[in-house]
């Protein structure tokens, strides 16, 4: 007896090689995918710090511009006080009050 | 057929073997023989999030109009490490280096030692340099000579709030950390683990797939938003500084607060420091008196004692009684603040001119277990803000029997307590005699997306309303009638307010007869307020009475937050709009 030979119309270990030869080469793309997601990821956060950082900076010359503000001595500068206060009702406000 | 098939296969499959073949020969060039110049040159371009680069959440300000200010933040440059082993001429990279920048460099000398130690490949010697500055030093491409990236903490504000906003620096360990404020409150919420950038692809979708729904970092991590109104607290600080520097105190503080939420506007104290120079800061500064240290604040606990006496129902706004000017309780001898008695008076003069019998004598009106109760109820336990190292208050009178004792702390003295403490108290009486919890931060800005609005919701019933709002009756008079000698009133406003002169302690259990601890309090709009306002000045020279070194600034600050914030006028206009009213000479 014996058993039938399977007959197939391709080679196994050709199929198998090829097989292997396409996951290397996805498995490398996939590592290509992930290293370019996490290079963009870092320049992006990057991008956003630095960002934060411009605006920080612009914030910063508003509140020293606050402060000189508030220090400045009106009077010092050649300002007199009022006379007089005279007390209304608001009728408008402005947009940021 | 059959042979054309395997050829064309084996042709693929040469192909893609050679391209296989090429992208490794490409890698292990990119990433074995240039991987160190790459690394260098992607460390000039890019934040490493594997490497150690500072990242933390940012600190708020709010603005009346709802505008996040940035309080702390990151800033971002480069810093310059030399190797020593592979550094060449020194000299020449030490002049280049401080042509660039020589802010930050290290010393000639120490240079010299830094680039004679050979067994070390990396040296950092200069740091901060600007984008710009760094830039142009990479330019040079000196042999030795590393520019890389860095991040610090920066304060845009350098001084304002800086002791509640804290600071940041390394502690016991090697972790930049918040050392004190909300730096260290919410230092779980602004610390960043530093490894978010670099995320493993195939463990995150295989093994950790839960992350990639709701990632539990960012519901945790995020930036903090505070009430503090940054112009509101340029001002109370430039106050401030002028009373320090008028009087030569030793101490300034104030609190600015919402009496019926507890959001802190504004809190200060004088002297401070630039949070961004940390190498210049006195470490006893580093901390928030305001939360940590107890006074005894005189006259302004008048208030009240005369609420519990009300409440109590003991007194009325109209009962009287028979001032003497001194009185004896347990042999010792309680004055008012000029020896002169005043006969029978309502119980409203006790608190427009300050009377300490008066206040004596309405604790003795309402006796030793209900004043225990009441003022226990307004200082037995801490405020719980948001600020860590909270004080806590010395009470201990409260459990003597010794009515002196008792009389003593009516009027402040006996008695210490914390300014947040004692602007939590004051506030039961702007907010129908309930206490609010005081804090400074409003929001989390989860890095998830999510604002989470934290609830201050704790609310402590003290007085009825009806025994606090008589009380501001009182306390209006102080500033219609007596702050200034009535020139303090504003016609379209009514402000509650009371001053309290204390003697200061001389440490051997006894008080000093010439220096003293000033301390001011009011509220506006009286019966409906939108501020609570706590001023004290430690010791101030050559003056005597807090009226005279804090009512200035108290009626400054009020004009300013009417103004900013165009608080309505509650009294002294007709109903049709846009008339002028009042007119009063300056």
């Amino acid at each position: 007896m014996r058993n039938p030979r399977l007959h197939l119309p391709f080679s196994v270990v050709s199929l198998a090689s090829g097989a292997v030869a396409v996951l290397v080469v996805a498995y490398i793309g996939l590592i290509a995918v992930v290293m370019s997601y996490a290079a963009l990821t870092v320049e992006f956060s990057q991008s956003v710090r630095n960002d934060e950082a411009v605006v920080a900076s612009l914030e910063s010359a508003y509140l020293a511009g606050v402060a000189r503000i508030t220090s400045t001595d009106y009077a010092a500068a050649g300002y007199a006080k009022p006379l007089a206060e005279v007390f209304v009702r608001a009728e408008s406000v402005t947009a940021l009050r | 057929m059959r042979a054309q098939f395997r050829s064309r296969i084996r042709l693929i499959l040469l192909l893609i073997i050679l391209a296989t073949l090429g992208v490794l020969v490409r890698l292990y060039f990119v990433q074995i023989v240039h991987g160190d110049e790459y690394a260098q040159k992607a460390d000039r371009q890019f934040a490493s999030g594997g490497s150690g680069l500072f990242d933390r959440g940012s600190i708020y300000f709010t603005r009346k109009d709802g505008t996040l200010i940035s309080a702390a933040a990151l800033a971002s440059g480069f810093v310059v490490a030399i190797n020593p082993q592979t550094l060449a001429d020194p000299e020449a990279a030490y002049a280049a280096i401080a042509t660039v920048s020589s802010s930050t460099l290290l010393s000639h000398e120490a240079f010299s030692l830094a680039a004679a130690k050979k067994s070390q490949a990396y040296i950092e010697v200069a740091h901060r340099l600007s984008n710009e500055e760094g830039q142009a030093l990479a330019a040079r491409d000196l042999s030795g000579v590393q520019v890389l990236r860095e991040r610090w903490r920066y304060y845009p504000g350098d001084s304002l709030a800086a002791q509640s906003i804290g600071i940041v620096s390394y502690g016991r360990g090697d972790t930049l950390a918040g050392q004190t404020g909300l730096e260290t409150a919410y230092d779980s919420t602004l610390s960043r683990s530093g490894d978010s950038l670099y995320k493993n692809f195939f463990a995150e979708l295989f093994s950790n797939v839960g992350n990639l729904l709701v990632n539990a970092r960012d519901a945790r991590e995020g930036n903090i938003v505070t009430t503090i109104e940054p112009e509101v607290q340029a001002r109370l600080e430039n106050d401030l500084v002028k009373v320090s520097a008028k009087y030569a105190s030793r101490e300034s503080g104030g609190i600015i607060m919402d009496p019926a939420t507890g959001a802190i506007l504004a809190i200060a104290n004088y002297p401070s420091y630039n949070a961004n120079d940390l190498q210049s800061i006195d470490p006893k500064l580093l901390g928030n008196p305001l939360v940590e240290h107890v006074h005894e604040f005189g006259s302004i606990m008048k208030p009240l004692t005369m609420t519990s006496g009300l409440d109590a129902g003991v007194i009325t706004p109209e009962t009287t009684y028979n001032d003497t000017g001194c009185i004896t309780v347990n042999k010792a001898s309680i004055c008012n603040w000029d020896l002169k008695p005043r006969g029978v008076i309502p119980m409203k003069q006790i608190i427009v001119q300050s009377l300490n019998v008066g206040a004596s004598w309405v604790a003795t009106e309402l006796g030793q277990e209900r004043f225990r109760s009441y003022f226990t109820t307004l200082f037995g336990s801490k405020t719980g803000i948001d600020i860590p190292n909270e004080g806590r208050s010395l009470i201990g009178n409260l459990s003597t029997t010794q009515q002196v004792n008792f009389d003593n702390m009516s009027f402040g003295q006996g008695i210490s307590v914390t300014p947040i403490q004692m602007i939590r108290a004051l506030g039961a009486l702007a907010n129908g005699g309930v206490m609010v919890q005081p804090h400074l931060v409003s929001a989390i800005r989860l890095d998830s997306g999510i604002t989470r609005n934290l609830e201050w919701g704790e609310k402590t019933p003290v007085f009825s309303p009806t025994a606090a709002h008589e009380t501001a009756q009182m306390m209006t008079a102080v500033v219609d009638e007596k702050l200034q000698n009535g020139k303090a009133m504003i016609p379209t406003m009514s402000v509650a307010a009371k001053t309290g002169t204390a003697q200061l302690t001389n440490g051997q259990g006894g008080y000093y007869t010439d220096r003293f601890f000033h301390s001011f309090v009011g509220f506006f709009p009286s019966y409906s307020p939108r501020f609570i306002i706590l001023l004290y000045t430690n010791d101030p020279q050559h003056v005597t009475f807090a009226s005279d070194t804090l009512g200035t600034t108290f009626l400054d600050l009020t004009r300013f937050l009417i103004d900013y914030y165009a608080v309505p006028p509650d009294r002294g206009l007709p109903a049709q709009a846009g008339t002028a009213t009042s007119t009063r000479s300056g």
